[in-house]
């Protein structure tokens, strides 16, 4: 029965146990909105950085401003005359609607392409240039239902699948690869392509990898003006897919959070204001104002830090289910990144905080007489 | 602040010179200049009708409110504001060090249970939770409530949660205990179980009591009794 300050702090925030649950259902909501809709993106870009690593793939070459890149097939000579250079391998990305409710990302390689290092062909081979044949990830077959020797209609084309692939990267499991000639007649990119991914050759001794890699950055610049070669982390997180994808998850989320805010303020100034009296008490008690403010934000922080661990449980299990449905499984981890977890309770206790902040203020301004004959 | 200087204003415990104090700008005069030295371990009742400026007086004393005019000495020191370059007593830190309040409705928390309450005075002045714990189980050991410690306020009667607010009150060990008609929600059995406690209180602590009655029976009980009408300070 020893009584702390924290602790009788969170005796006030559970005296009113349904509102107090009401309101951490919102924070909870908010909160579960940005874990979901954030680490979901933030499994977008991870899937993209994943796949780029699986595949060896050091550097991507594209414009240098554009963030949907369109770049001369021909420059590719160049690009291997570089001395960094070892590989570069010209590849197409595009969305494609293959059934009114599947789309999936398409890839368009060359057969010779080192980018196939990382896939694990289950049935078939690989497809060959020139030739109408695709290549699908297993996903992207089981959800299709399609197997080697089917066929399958794109862009008003009938294409063989010719293999059905296992890759580590999600985004390449519910995919479609085709051979990059056909990939740019059906896309009508002609001698365009969206990006050359390069492999780099072995830093010299002497050399770090780091600065290797900036030799070869500065080496493209230099050799191709409008173009840059970014590393696979920035490309990763640079891609225009990737950013829509936290733009919309950081938008929607901050409307949850307001939502998450408002309640908690709601909650706050009606506890203030059902508590002028006992504010009153602790004033005459000698409590100052400081501290006072500091209780009420404590209250506020606390139904921040509970409703954050009910969000991130919410969000958690969104996320889990995203990972499991068919449209969005290539692309979802169910794995709760750290930082998003952690994101998600500094959130909840700033939103608490910053929600609490004027209904803890005016609570502290009261003048211990007037509150003591509040009614 | 450099020419501010520590030297006692006064010999008394509390004293209040010349008090004022209005409200609504100047349109109601609850105090018209109240004049009053009380001095350490005294025992003084306040007595008046209802809007003699009684409880306002005791909340000016207790540094519950500051005056218009007119200043508060405690020990010599001028309390919330200060006066002639002396510097004043923080008001919180008065209230939380110096002064005991004791109320007419009790005023416990409901969300906290006796022996919790009278720690709640204690919360944030650097002491040991361990300590903050012994010292109100003392008290309320003190006053007879031994088994009533983990009881909250509405397990608790009248006469119970009176003692547990003159427990919070004294958890301090304030020099100066300021009870505003401790004994008005109380029945007259309760009341004078109530009166004896202070009066023992008052003795074995040597705390200075400044009471707030309407009753003249409990008035005459202290050792000073001040009689107010209008603001004014009347006997």
């Amino acid at each position: 029965m020893r009584l702390s300050f924290v602790g009788f702090a969170w005796r006030n925030v559970w005296r009113r146990r349904l509102r107090t649950a009401l309101t951490l259902c919102g924070i909870g909501m908010g909160i579960g909105a940005f874990v979901a809709l954030v680490g979901f993106s933030r499994s977008f870009e991870h899937a993209w950085l994943e796949m780029y690593e699986n595949a060896g793939t050091d550097l991507a070459v594209v414009q240098k401003t554009f963030l949907n890149t369109s770049v001369d097939q021909s420059i590719a000579p160049v690009l291997q005359r570089i001395p960094q250079i070892a590989i570069a391998a010209p590849m197409i990305i595009n969305m494609m609607a293959v059934t009114p409710e599947v789309n999936t990302l398409v890839y368009g390689w060359q057969a010779n392409t080192f980018e196939f290092s990382a896939l694990n062909i289950l049935q078939g081979r690989r497809f060959r240039d020139g030739q109408q044949e695709v290549m699908l990830g297993e996903l992207l077959a089981g959800s299709l239902n399609k197997k080697v020797g089917d066929t399958i209609d794109l862009q008003g084309g009938s294409f063989t699948v010719v293999g059905i692939f296992r890759s580590g990267s999600a985004l390449e499991a519910g995919a479609i690869i085709m051979p990059l000639d056909q990939m740019q007649s059906l896309s009508g990119m002609s001698g365009k392509v969206t990006a050359f991914h390069i492999q780099l050759k072995p830093a010299p001794s002497g050399v770090s990898p780091d600065q290797w890699r900036q030799q070869a950055e500065d080496a493209v610049a230099s050799a191709l003006p409008g173009l840059r070669a970014v590393p696979a982390a920035e490309r990763a997180a640079n891609n225009q897919l990737v950013i829509l994808a936290h733009a919309a998850a950081w938008g929607t989320s901050l409307i949850a959070l307001l939502v998450a805010a408002l309640g908690i303020a709601n909650t706050m100034a009606m506890s203030v204001f059902e508590r002028t009296k006992e504010i009153g008490v602790l004033r005459a008690m000698g409590w100052s104002r400081r501290r006072v403010m500091t209780l009420i934000l404590i209250e506020a922080a606390a139904l921040g830090v509970a409703g954050g661990v009910v969000g991130v449980a919410l969000g958690w299990g969104a996320l889990h289910i995203l990972a499991m449905l068919p449209q969005t499984a290539s692309i979802v981890s169910s794995t709760l990144p750290l930082r998003t977890l952690l994101d998600g309770l500094v959130m909840a206790i700033l939103v608490g905080v910053a929600a609490g902040s004027i209904p803890a203020w005016r609570g502290a301004q009261l003048s211990p007489v007037e509150a003591l004959r509040h009614e | 602040m450099s020419d501010q200087t520590t030297t006692p204003l006064s010999e008394f415990l509390l004293e209040a010179r010349d008090l004022k104090k209005s409200y609504d700008n100047g349109a109601i005069e609850a105090l018209r200049g109240v004049s009053l030295g009380i001095a350490a371990g005294d025992f003084l009742a306040i007595t008046g009708p209802s809007g003699s400026g009684k409880s306002t007086l005791l909340h000016l004393l207790g540094g519950l409110d500051l005056a218009t005019e007119g200043t508060v000495l405690f020990r010599g020191q001028p309390v919330g504001k200060s006066q002639n370059g002396v510097a004043a007593i923080d008001i919180d830190t008065y209230r939380a060090r110096w002064a005991g309040f004791i109320f007419q409705s009790f005023h416990l928390l409901p969300a906290l249970n006796a022996l919790e309450n009278v720690q709640v005075p204690m919360l944030g002045t650097g002491s040991h939770r361990r300590d903050r714990e012994e010292r109100a189980r003392a008290l309320l050991v003190e006053l007879g409530l031994e088994n009533r410690l983990s009881q909250y306020p509405n397990q608790l009667s009248a006469g119970e949660r009176q003692r547990v607010a003159i427990a919070r009150s004294l958890v301090n060990n304030p020099a100066v205990l300021l009870a505003d008609e401790p004994t008005g929600n109380l029945d007259s059995v309760n009341s004078a179980k109530i009166l004896e406690l202070l009066a023992q209180i008052q003795e074995r602590h040597g705390t200075t009591l400044i009471m707030v009655t309407h009753d003249l029976n409990i008035a005459a009980t202290a050792h000073r009794h001040v009689a107010m009408r209008d603001g004014r300070i009347c006997n």
